[in-house]
C-alpha cells in the first residue's frame, strides 16, 4: 500500500441545508490548515439518481480561479460524465473514460453510489488518510459516512490526466 | 304484523301464523300478504352510523383542543353531545370485539388480539356464539347492516377462501363487508376483502384505501335507500387510519407543514390550553409530566428534530383526511334527507395513540414488530434509503412515528396504547349526533363511559331488547350500559359506575370515580427476552407491582397519585379488580403471551404447500411457515421464448421474497424488511419448455432470523448461487399478500415495478413449498417455540 493512499469519504444528509454546514465546515478545516484535501464537493442526487454538484471547494482564498484539478479529480471519482459540464470542461472524453475505468475496477464505483441514496445530499472529500479523524468530527449532521480509498498510484494517474486534459484545454 | 305482535327476543324472528285462509282453490281462499313481507325494524328507529378510527389518542383532534383539524367531528360535537369520559380496552382487537358484542373483551374471547389465538377462554380471539354482536340483532330486526374498513376479529388461519366463515363479518351481523380483516393495511396497496371474498389489491394508480371506504359506504347507502325505501340501515364506518403505516398524499401532510416544528413538550401545552378553552377537560387539569423514557424534544439534535416533525406531519394529514371521509359520509346522508333521524356515534380512537413506533420512529413497523432492533442512526439511514423526508408517508415507506408523539397525542394523560392501566391507552374522544333526539346542541356530558356501552345504547335507541336466543344459542346479557339516559340530562347520575381494565398485564379498576392503576413494570415498547423474564410464570408476581389511586372527579388527568392517603380504598379495589377479572375471564393474567412462557400448540403437521395455477392474495398470515430455517421453493413451468414475469412473490420491498424471470434468467431476491436486500440469479438463461426450478435456502442454524445459503436450480442442476445474511424471523407484512404468476402490489423487486405486477408470460404450472426438508425434531421444537414467541410479540403490536 502507498504511503500517499487517498481517503475518499461520502458523507450523506437528509437535509440540503446541513449538508452545507457541514460542507463549509470542512472548507474551514482546510483554511484553518487543520487538514489538507485533493478536494471537497457539496453535491445532491435527484429521486433518478441524477447528480448535481452544488458547490466546490475551489474558492478557497482563490475566488475567481479556475475549476482545479482537486475538485475534478473528487466529481471525477464520483461521477466521471459530471466532469465535462462541472469541472474540467466538455471535450475530455479520454480523462472521463479513465476515471470509469477506474471506477469499475476497483469497486469504488459500486462503493460510492451505495453511499448516496437517491434523493439526498452529500459532501464528498478525498484527503490524505491521516485527516480522517479530524474530517469525520466535522460532519456531524451527517447521517451516513462511507469511506472508500484510492491508492497512491493511481490518484496520481488520474490527476495527472486531468491536469494534462485542463493544460490541454487551457491551451 | 303490528310492533308488539313481534317477538323479539329470539332470533331469527319466527315466521308470523297465517292470518289467511286457505281453501281446496283460490275459490274461497283470503290471502295474508304479512305473511310474505320482511321482518319490519320498530316504527320511528334511526340509522345508526358507528365511527371508530384507530390508534388516536384524546390530544390529537381539534374538536378535543388537538392540533389536528377535525372538521367533521367537531360538527357533528357542535350539533350534538360531546364526551370527554369515553373508554376503551388500550388494544385493537379487545376494543372491537368489546364494542360490537357489548360484552367485556375477555369474556369474547379477546384478552389479545385476532392474530393469536391462546389456549384459553379469555385469550380465544373466537367470538362466542353465545355473545353474538348486536349488528346480529339489528340485521335480524329489519335493518341493512355494512361494515367498511378495519375488522379485525377473524383470526389469522382461517383468512382464506376455505374459512370457515363464522368468524368473517358476513356471518356475524353484516350484509355487506368491504375492508380488510387484519389488524392494518396500506394505504396504497391493500388487500380488499369484500364479503367472503380477496378481490385483491386495486391496481388504479391514484387509489387511496381511506378514500374509497367513504366511496364504497355511500355507494352502499344509495343502493339500500334505491331497493328499500323505509328499511333503515346500520353502518359501521372502522377507518384503518390511524393505524401504521401511516400513509397520506403529500396534499394532506403538506397542510401541516412547519406545525409541529416547536415538538412534543411545547405541543402538549398548547393542547391542555385549547383543551381548558374549549371545555373538554376542567380548569384545573393538571398537565401530567412527561416520562422518563421520553427525550425532552430540546435534547434532540437538528437531524431528529426535523426528522420527528415531518412523523407528525404525516400522522396530522392522515388523521385529517380519515375526519374529512367521514365527512363525506356525513355529507351523502344529509343529502339523502336522513340525517335528522341517523344516529351517529364517532368514537376517535380504539385505544390511546399508539407508541410501537419505539422512540425513534420507525420507517417500516414490520422491523419493529419483528424485533429487529434498529439505532437512531440506522433509522435515519434506513429513512434516506428510501427517498428521504419526501417519502415517508409514500408506499415506498411503511411508517410509524415515534412513541413520544403518541404520548403527545394522548395529552393531558400519561402513557398510550397497551397501557390499560391509564387514561393515555383508555380514554378516547366521542360524540353524539342525532338531531331528532338530541335537544342540546354543543353539549358535554363527562359520565362515565365505555365501549362495552355501545351496543346498549344503539339498542335502547331503535327499541329493540337484547335478544335472550340467537339461532337457538341463549345469550349471555351484554356488560355494558345504555347511555341512553345522558342524552337529555348533563347532570344526570352516571349509570356506569365500576368496570376494570386490563391489556397485556397492565390493569385497573374503576368505581365511583375511584381508579386503581395497577401497572405492570414494562415499557409498551420493551419486548426483549431479558424484559420478559421478569415476568415468567413463577418469577412475576402481580400483586407486587406498584400501585397508583386517583381520584378523577378532582384529578381529571391522573396527576396526583393519592394511593398513600387511601390505603383501604386501594385494598378495596385491588379485591374488586381480582373478582372482576375471575368473573369475566380475565385469568391467566398474561394468557395472550404464552407463547413466551413454555406454552405452545402443537407443531403442525404440514410442512409441505402445493399451490396449483394462479392462485393470489394468500393472506400474509398464511402464507407458509419458511422463517428461520431452511425450505425449498420449487415451480413446474412452461416457459415460451422469452419468458419474463414473476414465478412466486410474497409482500414487497419492505420485506418479502420474489423468485422470477427477467432478460431470460431466472432471480431471486429477498428483502429482509428494506433494511437489506439480497439477490442471486442463473449464470445460464432458462430453457424454454417444459422446466423446473427451484431455489433452495441452506440456513446457517436453524435460529431466529438466520442467515443462509442460496442455491438456484433448473431441472436439478445448480445454475447460480449466493447469500441471505438476515432473514425475516416472524412476518413479512402485516397485510400484503402471497401470490403465484405475479406480484401484486408493490413489487419485491423494485427492478421490475414498471411492469407490476408483472405477470408470468409462460405459465406456471404448480408452487411447492417444502418449509421442512433438514430439521431434526429437536431443531423443529427450538424453531416452533420461537416462533411462537415472535408472533406473540408481533401480535402485541399489532
Amino acid at each position: 500500500m502507498s504511503d500517499d493512499q487517498k481517503d475518499v469519504l461520502i458523507a450523506a444528509y437528509l437535509f440540503e441545508d446541513l449538508a452545507k454546514k457541514d460542507f463549509d465546515a470542512v472548507l474551514k478545516l482546510v483554511k484553518d490548515k487543520a487538514i489538507t484535501v485533493e478536494g471537497v464537493v457539496l453535491v445532491q442526487k435527484d429521486e433518478k439518481g441524477e447528480v448535481e454538484v452544488s458547490e466546490t471547494g475551489d474558492h478557497l482564498g482563490r475566488k475567481g480561479v479556475k475549476v482545479g484539478a482537486g475538485v475534478g479529480f473528487v466529481v471525477g471519482l464520483f461521477a466521471p460524465p459530471l466532469l465535462a459540464a462541472t469541472a474540467v470542461g466538455a471535450a475530455l472524453g479520454g480523462v472521463t473514460g479513465k476515471f470509469a475505468k477506474h471506477r469499475l475496477e476497483s469497486g469504488i464505483g459500486k462503493k460510492m453510489d451505495a453511499a448516496l441514496p437517491p434523493g439526498s445530499g452529500g459532501v464528498i472529500a478525498v484527503y490524505d488518510s491521516g485527516g480522517a479523524d479530524t474530517v469525520d468530527k466535522a460532519l456531524v449532521n451527517a447521517v451516513k459516512k462511507s469511506v472508500a480509498q484510492i491508492d497512491g498510484i493511481s490518484a496520481r494517474k488520474l490527476k495527472a490526466g486531468l491536469a494534462e486534459a485542463q493544460a490541454g484545454m487551457g491551451g | 304484523m303490528s310492533d308488539e305482535a313481534i317477538d323479539r327476543t329470539k332470533l331469527p324472528i319466527r315466521r308470523p301464523q297465517f292470518q289467511g285462509k286457505v281453501e281446496r282453490t283460490l275459490d274461497g281462499s283470503q290471502p295474508d300478504w304479512n305473511s310474505i313481507a320482511p321482518i319490519p325494524a320498530p316504527k320511528g328507529a334511526p340509522n345508526v352510523l358507528l365511527v371508530l378510527t384507530d390508534d388516536a389518542g384524546f390530544g390529537n383532534p381539534s374538536g378535543f383542543g388537538g392540533p389536528i383539524s377535525t372538521p367533521t367531528l367537531d360538527r357533528l360535537g357542535k350539533g350534538g353531545l360531546t364526551y370527554n369520559r369515553f373508554h376503551t380496552t388500550a388494544l385493537c382487537s379487545p376494543t372491537r370485539a368489546a364494542l360490537i358484542t357489548g360484552r367485556n373483551h375477555h369474556t369474547v374471547g379477546f384478552g389479545m388480539i385476532g392474530e393469536f389465538a391462546g389456549p384459553f377462554p379469555g385469550y380465544s380471539a373466537t367470538l362466542p356464539k353465545d355473545c353474538m354482536p348486536f349488528p346480529k340483532t339489528l340485521q335480524g330486526n329489519g335493518y341493512s347492516t355494512a361494515c367498511f374498513g378495519k375488522w379485525h376479529l377473524t383470526p389469522d388461519n382461517v383468512q382464506g377462501p376455505s374459512g370457515p366463515f363464522d368468524r368473517w363479518p358476513n356471518a356475524l351481523g353484516f350484509d355487506y363487508f368491504w375492508g380488510f380483516l387484519g389488524g392494518e393495511s396500506g394505504q396504497f396497496d391493500p388487500v380488499i376483502i369484500e364479503n367472503n371474498t380477496a378481490i385483491g389489491v386495486p391496481e388504479e394508480d391514484d387509489f387511496y384505501f381511506p378514500d374509497a371506504m367513504a366511496d364504497k359506504t355511500i355507494e352502499w347507502l344509495h343502493g339500500v335507500r334505491a331497493h328499500g325505501s323505509e328499511k333503515p340501515w346500520f353502518a359501521y364506518f372502522s377507518t384503518g387510519c390511524s393505524h401504521a403505516p401511516h400513509q397520506v398524499g403529500t396534499d394532506w401532510s403538506e397542510k401541516y407543514k412547519d406545525k409541529f416544528d416547536q415538538g412534543w413538550d411545547k405541543l402538549r401545552e398548547e393542547t391542555v390550553q385549547r383543551q381548558k378553552e374549549r371545555g373538554v377537560i376542567p380548569a384545573d387539569a393538571e398537565l401530567t409530566p412527561r416520562p422518563e423514557a421520553m427525550p425532552a424534544w430540546d435534547s434532540l439534535d437538528a437531524n431528529h428534530q426535523r426528522l420527528y416533525a415531518r412523523q407528525m406531519e404525516v400522522y396530522a394529514g392522515y388523521c385529517e383526511n380519515a375526519d374529512w371521509n367521514v365527512g363525506r359520509v356525513i355529507d351523502a346522508i344529509e343529502e339523502m334527507g336522513e340525517l335528522e333521524n341517523t344516529l351517529v356515534i364517532y368514537i376517535w380512537g380504539d385505544n390511546g395513540a399508539s407508541m410501537e413506533g419505539t422512540l425513534t420512529g420507525t420507517f417500516n413497523e414490520l422491523t419493529t414488530l419483528n424485533g429487529v432492533p434498529l439505532t437512531d442512526e440506522q433509522q435515519l439511514q434506513l429513512t434516506l434509503k428510501w427517498g428521504g423526508l419526501e417519502a415517508w408517508g409514500t408506499d415506498m415507506m411503511g411508517p410509524h412515528y415515534s412513541a413520544a408523539w403518541a404520548w403527545a397525542g394522548n395529552c393531558p394523560f400519561r402513557w398510550g396504547k397497551q397501557v390499560a392501566s391509564h387514561l393515555g391507552g383508555t380514554r378516547d374522544p366521542m360524540v353524539v349526533h342525532w338531531p331528532t333526539r338530541i335537544a342540546e346542541q354543543g353539549g358535554l356530558r363527562p359520565q362515565f363511559t365505555h365501549v362495552i356501552d355501545v351496543g346498549p345504547t344503539i339498542l335502547e335507541a331503535v327499541g329493540l331488547p337484547q335478544p335472550t336466543h340467537i339461532d337457538g344459542v341463549e345469550q349471555q346479557p351484554m356488560h355494558g350500559t345504555s347511555f341512553l339516559y345522558s342524552l337529555d340530562d348533563a347532570a344526570a347520575a352516571e349509570q356506569h359506575t365500576q368496570q376494570y381494565f386490563e391489556i397485556l398485564g397492565n390493569r385497573a379498576m374503576y368505581k365511583d370515580g375511584w381508579w386503581l392503576s395497577w401497572m405492570m413494570p414494562r415499557i409498551p415498547w420493551e419486548l426483549d427476552p431479558e424484559t420478559l423474564k421478569r415476568f415468567a410464570p413463577g418469577v412475576w408476581d402481580p400483586e407486587t407491582d406498584p400501585v397508583e389511586l386517583y381520584y378523577l372527579p378532582d384529578d381529571f388527568t391522573q396527576a396526583k397519585n393519592v394511593a398513600d392517603q387511601h390505603p383501604e380504598k386501594v385494598e378495596e379495589l385491588k379485591k374488586l379488580f381480582w373478582e372482576e377479572a375471575e368473573r369475566y375471564d380475565v385469568f391467566p393474567l398474561l394468557g395472550g403471551l404464552t407463547g413466551f412462557f413454555g406454552m405452545r400448540p402443537p407443531i403442525p403437521k404440514q410442512s409441505q404447500f402445493t399451490y396449483y395455477g394462479d392462485v393470489q392474495n394468500i393472506a400474509s398470515g398464511m402464507i407458509p411457515q419458511i422463517y428461520n430455517h431452511s425450505y425449498t421453493i420449487s415451480a413446474d413451468l412452461e416457459i415460451p421464448e422469452g419468458a419474463e414475469g414473476v414465478i412466486v412473490a410474497e409482500a414487497d420491498h419492505l420485506g418479502g421474497f420474489s423468485l422470477f424471470v427477467q432478460d431470460g434468467k431466472l432471480r431471486h431476491t429477498y428483502s429482509f424488511l428494506g433494511v437489506q436486500e439480497f439477490r442471486q440469479e442463473s449464470e445460464t438463461p432458462l430453457p424454454t419448455g417444459s422446466v423446473n426450478v427451484r431455489m433452495e435456502f441452506a440456513a446457517d442454524a436453524p435460529k431466529p432470523a438466520t442467515g443462509g445459503e442460496v442455491t438456484l436450480f433448473v431441472d436439478d442442476e445448480p445454475v447460480g448461487s449466493g447469500r441471505i445474511e438476515h432473514t425475516v424471523p416472524a412476518r413479512f407484512s402485516g397485510y400484503a399478500g402471497m401470490d403465484i404468476g405475479r406480484d401484486n402490489g408493490l413489487p419485491v423487486d423494485r427492478s421490475y415495478v414498471d411492469k407490476s405486477p408483472f405477470a408470468f408470460t409462460g405459465k406456471v404450472k404448480k408452487v411447492v413449498f417444502d418449509v421442512n426438508p433438514h430439521l431434526t425434531e429437536e431443531h423443529e421444537q427450538e424453531l416452533h417455540e420461537h416462533l411462537e414467541q415472535a408472533l406473540a410479540g408481533h401480535a402485541i403490536n399489532a
